[in-house]
């Protein structure tokens, strides 16, 4: 039976993602702070509502797909938040990557109230979310996350629950910590292959058969060989995740010295202007330091 | 002069002591009482507020630990702000980050009350002994005014530009004081690992280019086996965060100062954040396999 789901964040992610709610039965209604990004969406009939609040006043369940720490925050407790409009009994689904800690506050918050509370941030990026095969890592309290399976299992393909909420996050900043470094990883071992006069592409598919074989070795590695640095996810979305994973690690005293290293090559990506392009471009950071190699 | 002291710790205690060696009669507050007695019974006057510190004085310093503490003691209820009459000038002598000292200057200069961030170097013996390294942001006129103050602390005064600027300077000074220990604790590490005493080695040392201040202090109480601070491993591991943050602003790349910040988390994780920042040689052991004798 289809649930009343509000949607915010109609970005490479969410509009997808509304659009496989949709198939899968449920009754989508929207908010968006520019209405324009919702145009394609209303055009096939998807309510848009003024404010998160009235959104929140006719669903059972919101989601929310945004970029940072503070916009969730926003959303949920700013004037006209989806607070004020959610009915007890109601929960809040943000599947955006945002501090384990903001996602715990949150939770505490709603449960004040009776409202409940699930952290699915996702793995997978856009083609993830256009297939419907995204990794989904749920933080929440049981009874929370089997309501709104229905609709993870809409968008996904693999359910994890990781733990209470904030676990999903924590899941998340675990993914992100391997794969931007993998991404690194890929980058380094293809100048070392380019540097020694051997065929980059041909290392890359003879690893790809063994124990370096990796998803990003296959996605990034290829789009590294192929100078194809157009996001998929832009690299500053990486780099905030970074900022946040390892303030966390520095609170709690533990030493990540690769991922520290990782987060100076997306400082570096940064500060050459290449904020909005794909990650793989960690790779012409390493060759910005070699002009002429 | 008339000089407000707000921040009666290891360090500025004795800081204040000199000013009134110097001459200057100096009044204090201190949220804990027992922190002001050395200073009430060197004849400092007694204070209720950092307001009334403010309004008894025409120059207001501040020595805290960070930039919440920074921005209460300035702009709180209560605060300096309140007391301050015309032309005050406001002195923080605390570690915090450049972006947190333009922000608290910009809102005193609002008010009237010119504001310098000079934060120091040197540690507690420098502190004692009046001979710290002073680097000073914020307007020149309100630098010539209190010069004679910060003579009367340190043996190295230095404008380094506006508001922040001192900061900058510190955050610097903090990269190589982070990394100089740790480069010092791996050296002598090394030379006792492959079965060199690492005492002959410092000495050696001392005569060449790998001449440090920090060789020759830390180095030996590295060989002391003297981990009482001095300056407490986890206030390093603040500084090297503010830098790390200021290095994902700017888009930065820190590799040597990234991978020194993960050995701090490490010293705070295993309990090593109360003794002194030399402690470090203690982490590395145990990563080599087992404390020394």
């Amino acid at each position: 039976m289809g649930m009343k789901v509000g949607f915010i964040g109609l970005g490479v992610m969410g509009e997808p993602m509304v659009r496989h709610l949709r198939a899968a039965g449920h009754e989508v209604a929207l908010w968006a702070r520019r209405p324009e990004s919702a145009a394609a969406l209303v055009a096939e009939g998807v309510p848009l509502c003024a404010t998160p609040a009235q959104l929140a006043a006719r669903s059972e369940v919101v989601v929310t797909i945004v970029t940072a720490s503070a916009d969730v925050e926003a959303l949920a407790f700013g004037a006209q938040g989806l607070a004020e409009g959610f009915a007890s009994g109601a929960i809040h689904l943000d599947m955006s990557t945002i501090s384990p800690a903001t996602a715990r506050s949150l939770a505490a918050r709603y449960a004040e109230r009776g409202i409940g509370w699930v952290d699915a941030p996702v793995s997978g990026g856009a083609q993830g979310a256009r297939e419907a095969t995204l990794a989904i890592m749920a933080g929440a309290e049981a009874a929370a996350l089997a309501r709104v399976r229905p609709l993870l299992e809409a968008m996904g393909k693999r359910i994890v629950h990781i733990g209470p909420p904030g676990a999903g996050q924590v899941a998340k900043a675990c993914n992100q910590m391997i794969m931007v470094s993998t991404i690194q990883a890929c980058a380094e071992a293809l100048r070392l292959a380019a540097a020694h006069g051997v065929d980059a592409a041909a290392v890359r598919t003879a690893l790809m058969a063994g124990s370096a074989g990796s998803r990003v070795l296959e996605v990034m590695g290829d789009k590294m060989l192929r100078r194809d640095f157009a996001a998929g996810i832009e690299a500053r979305l990486h780099h905030k995740d970074f900022a946040i994973l390892m303030d966390e690690a520095a609170k709690l005293g533990v030493p990540l010295p690769v991922a520290a290293q990782v987060w100076q090559q997306l400082n570096a990506l940064m500060g050459q202007g290449m904020a909005r392009d794909d990650t793989s471009s960690l790779l012409r950071v390493l060759e910005a330091a070699q002009p002429g190699a | 002069m008339e000089v407000g002291f707000i921040g009666l710790g290891l360090m500025g205690r004795p800081m204040a002591l000199n000013l009134i060696k110097a001459g200057h009669t100096v009044h204090v507050w201190s949220r804990r009482r027992e922190s002001m007695r050395a200073l009430l019974e060197a004849g400092a006057g007694d204070c209720a507020s950092a307001a009334d510190v403010a309004r008894r004085a025409a120059v207001t310093i501040s020595m805290v630990a960070d930039a919440p503490d920074v921005e209460q003691v300035a702009l709180g209820p209560a605060g300096v702000a309140e007391g301050a009459g015309e032309g005050h000038v406001h002195i923080d002598m605390s570690t915090i980050a450049p972006a947190a000292a333009q922000s608290i200057a910009a809102r005193l200069a609002a008010q009237g009350i010119a504001a310098l961030d000079a934060p120091v170097s040197g540690g507690e013996g420098g502190a004692i002994a009046g001979s710290l390294t002073i680097m000073v942001g914020g307007e020149a006129a309100a630098f010539e005014r209190v010069l004679p103050l910060f003579e009367a602390m340190g043996s190295s005064v230095t404008r380094i530009g506006e508001a922040g600027a001192g900061q900058v300077a510190k955050a610097c000074n903090q990269i190589l004081t982070g990394v100089g220990v740790a480069a010092v604790a791996e050296a002598l590490n090394f030379a006792r690992k492959s079965g060199v005493d690492a005492a002959p080695v410092r000495e050696a040392l001392l005569g060449g280019f790998a001449w440090s201040r920090i060789l020759e202090n830390h180095g030996q109480r590295m060989l002391d086996r003297n981990f009482q601070p001095g300056f407490k491993a986890w206030m390093h591991h603040k500084d090297m965060r503010i830098v790390m943050d200021e290095a994902h602003r700017l888009g930065l790349a820190l590799p040597a100062a990234a991978a020194t910040a993960q050995l701090f988390s490490a010293m705070l994780g295993s309990g090593l954040g109360e003794d002194d920042s030399v402690a470090m040689l203690k982490l590395l052991e145990r990563m080599s396999g087992g404390p020394g004798e």
